[in-house]
């Protein structure tokens, strides 16, 4: 059953191809679209753990050395890539699904592009090849360019230009710290290299070693929106369609993972790199939810709280024990549902009022109850209130921290939990709570099912996940297990 | 007295912040958090100097404190820097850079 591994890939991205190709066909590209963005969650969820070798390269014994070279390139499938490409999948179906029951006439390219970005960002999490990741990486940064421009939201096109003009700074960066790894092990398997560096082949204190992690860690700043990256990521998220916004932020998650699992594997020895990602994390954590509390417009509130949340899984990652790293992930997990239904959520406000500054709106909850109680919940589970599954990532990260000797960062995660539970709490009394101004016209607007359908999908999952966390926490910790 | 009119003068800025349109009572409130949050953080993350030198994040944890309290509101300030400039967010991606390069070349003696 390996064979589904690369179809994980292959499928969604044939699907963009076929769709941006015959487009024109408005009721088939909508069935297409449909059954495509249903088989993304089962393929992963179906296929089994294993490794697959692109054109069949098995990995190749040196018996003078005894050391083992992976001529192919590798797509690793375990527990990890299953339920963060499974959970993807999902989030891109119920994006899919909401946006071919929005419009009569579908676009293509649009279609093309959210599909695209999946495959993109399962390539990257599948991917044992650093310079395979890469090109991905590149790929996903255009989907997400154009994803953002093709909104018909004021200013979407110069954010989108703004958002290219600094990956024309990260990528570059990237590319020339993964070339001086090839430089310096002679390989692009991520496997291969950190072998060679475990081994002592390469030294760690080398300056171009040291240089290229500076130049990937910096290509990582960009994909996963930290400071100072963190203002045009959440630019981008409020220039989105509310569901194309739900699906950007999860692709810059999964990508943020992705790479810095990568990192992790290749710089652990150097206790340079974890200082940098923890130093990045608090100062995403303290920038985003600072700035969130000064902003008027809903959807930039939740640009900068979901760019202070990717904070706390820098953190788990930074801290690097095993238990660390479990939260760090799970907590990923969760943004990924939570910050979805989130933007899903506060989407189906503005589709009802057609208003994102909070001073205009006001008595929601008596015109969308449904809503309103959905987002409550999920604001509360992104606060980290008990039984969600906010709170069952963030109390992990608080004791791995207190574990590892860092009391201060167990308080500052407190502090920025509090602070986020503050923002929301002044969001929703805003906007759901205090009386509705006179000039607001509500009577004739609905919020559309398909996004109630979506809310109470992603709701079911924060709930399940709050109170059986081991669901997903022991394959997590097996998982990070076999990479330390 | 000095002190309170300090922090009364904060609130009465926080008005161009929130320019044009109305200042309510719940962006104040949200300000203010911010304005506190940002400070306290901050001091709480410089303690982390400790792991190098308890004398140094003791010396560092006490210039920050007094220089952030003495220049409330930080707030509107920080926005500006923080707003969609083009120019800004490559200044600061290039200040970025530095820190990081700083962290590589010196920072690997001190950890």
């Amino acid at each position: 059953m390996n064979e589904l591994i690369p179809l994980m890939v292959i499928v969604p991205l044939m699907a963009a191809l076929l769709i941006s190709a015959f487009s024109k066909f408005n009721k088939a590209t909508k069935i297409f679209a449909f059954v495509v963005a249903l088989c993304l969650p089962i393929i992963p969820i179906a296929s089994h753990y294993g490794l697959h070798y692109f054109g069949g390269y098995a990995p190749i014994m040196d018996n003078v050395t005894n050391v083992m070279y992976h001529p192919a390139i590798t797509y690793s499938f375990t527990f990890l890539q299953q339920i963060f490409i499974a959970m993807l999948g999902l989030l891109t179906f119920l994006v899919v699904f909401i946006y071919l029951t929005k419009y009569k006439k579908v676009s293509g390219p649009y279609l093309f592009l959210l599909f695209l970005g999946t495959a993109a960002v399962t390539a990257m999490l599948l991917t044992d090849d650093i310079f395979h990741m890469f090109v991905f990486f590149e790929i996903l940064a255009l989907a997400q360019v154009g994803i953002v421009a093709a909104s018909s939201i004021d200013y979407s096109y110069e954010m989108a230009l703004k958002y290219m003009i600094l990956g024309s700074i990260g990528s570059p960066m990237m590319l020339l710290g993964i070339g001086f790894l090839l430089a310096l092990t002679g390989s692009v398997n991520v496997t291969d290299i950190a072998a060679a560096v475990h081994n002592g082949l390469v030294d760690a204190t080398s300056p171009v070693f040291l240089l290229s992690l500076g130049l990937i860690f910096f290509g990582w700043l960009y994909a996963s929106g930290l400071p100072p990256f963190h203002t045009i990521k959440s630019g981008i998220y409020s220039k989105a369609e509310p569901h194309g916004a739900a699906l950007l932020q999860s692709f810059t998650v999964v990508s943020m993972i992705s790479i810095v699992l990568i990192m992790f594997r290749i710089y652990s020895t150097l206790p340079i790199f974890e200082v940098l990602v923890v130093f990045f994390s608090i100062l995403a954590m303290i920038l985003g939810v600072s700035l969130a509390l000064t902003q008027t417009d809903f959807r930039r509130m939740i640009g900068f709280l979901a760019v202070g949340e990717l904070g706390f899984i820098g953190l788990g990652i930074g801290l690097g024990t095993q238990y660390a790293v479990t939260a760090g992930l799970f907590q990923a997990l969760n943004e990924i549902i939570i910050t979805a239904l989130l933007f899903i959520g506060f989407g189906a406000i503005v589709n009802a009022t057609d208003e994102v500054d909070t001073r205009k709106l006001g008595g929601l909850l008596a015109y969308h109850p449904k809503v309103s109680i959905m987002l409550l919940i999920a604001g509360l589970a992104m606060a980290g209130v008990p039984p969600l599954s906010g709170f069952q990532s963030k109390l992990m990260l608080v004791q791995a921290s207190l574990n590892c000797g860092f009391p201060e960062i167990s308080i500052l995660a407190i502090m920025v939990s509090i602070a986020t539970f503050v923002v929301f709490v002044k969001t929703y009394y805003t906007m759901f709570l205090k009386p509705k101004p006179r000039e607001l016209e509500l009577e004739k607007k609905e919020v559309p099912r398909t996004m109630i359908f979506a809310m109470g999908i992603l709701l079911i999952i924060v709930i399940l996940l709050g109170i059986f966390p081991d669901i997903v926490t022991a394959g997590i910790s097996n998982f990070v297990g076999g990479i330390l | 007295m000095k002190l309170y009119d300090q922090i009364f003068n904060v609130v009465k800025q926080f008005k161009k912040l929130f320019s044009p349109g109305p200042v309510t009572n719940a962006d104040v409130s949200g300000s203010i958090t911010a304005e506190i949050f940002l400070i306290v953080s901050l001091v709480l993350a410089a303690l982390l100097l400790r792991h190098i030198s308890i004398l140094l994040a003791g010396f560092v944890t006490l210039i920050l404190a007094v220089v952030l309290i003495s220049n409330i509101p930080l707030i509107p300030k920080f926005r500006i820097e923080q707003e969609d400039s083009l120019e800004k967010m490559l200044f600061y991606a290039v200040v970025t850079l530095a820190i990081i390069v700083t962290f590589i070349y010196w920072g690997g003696n001190f950890v």
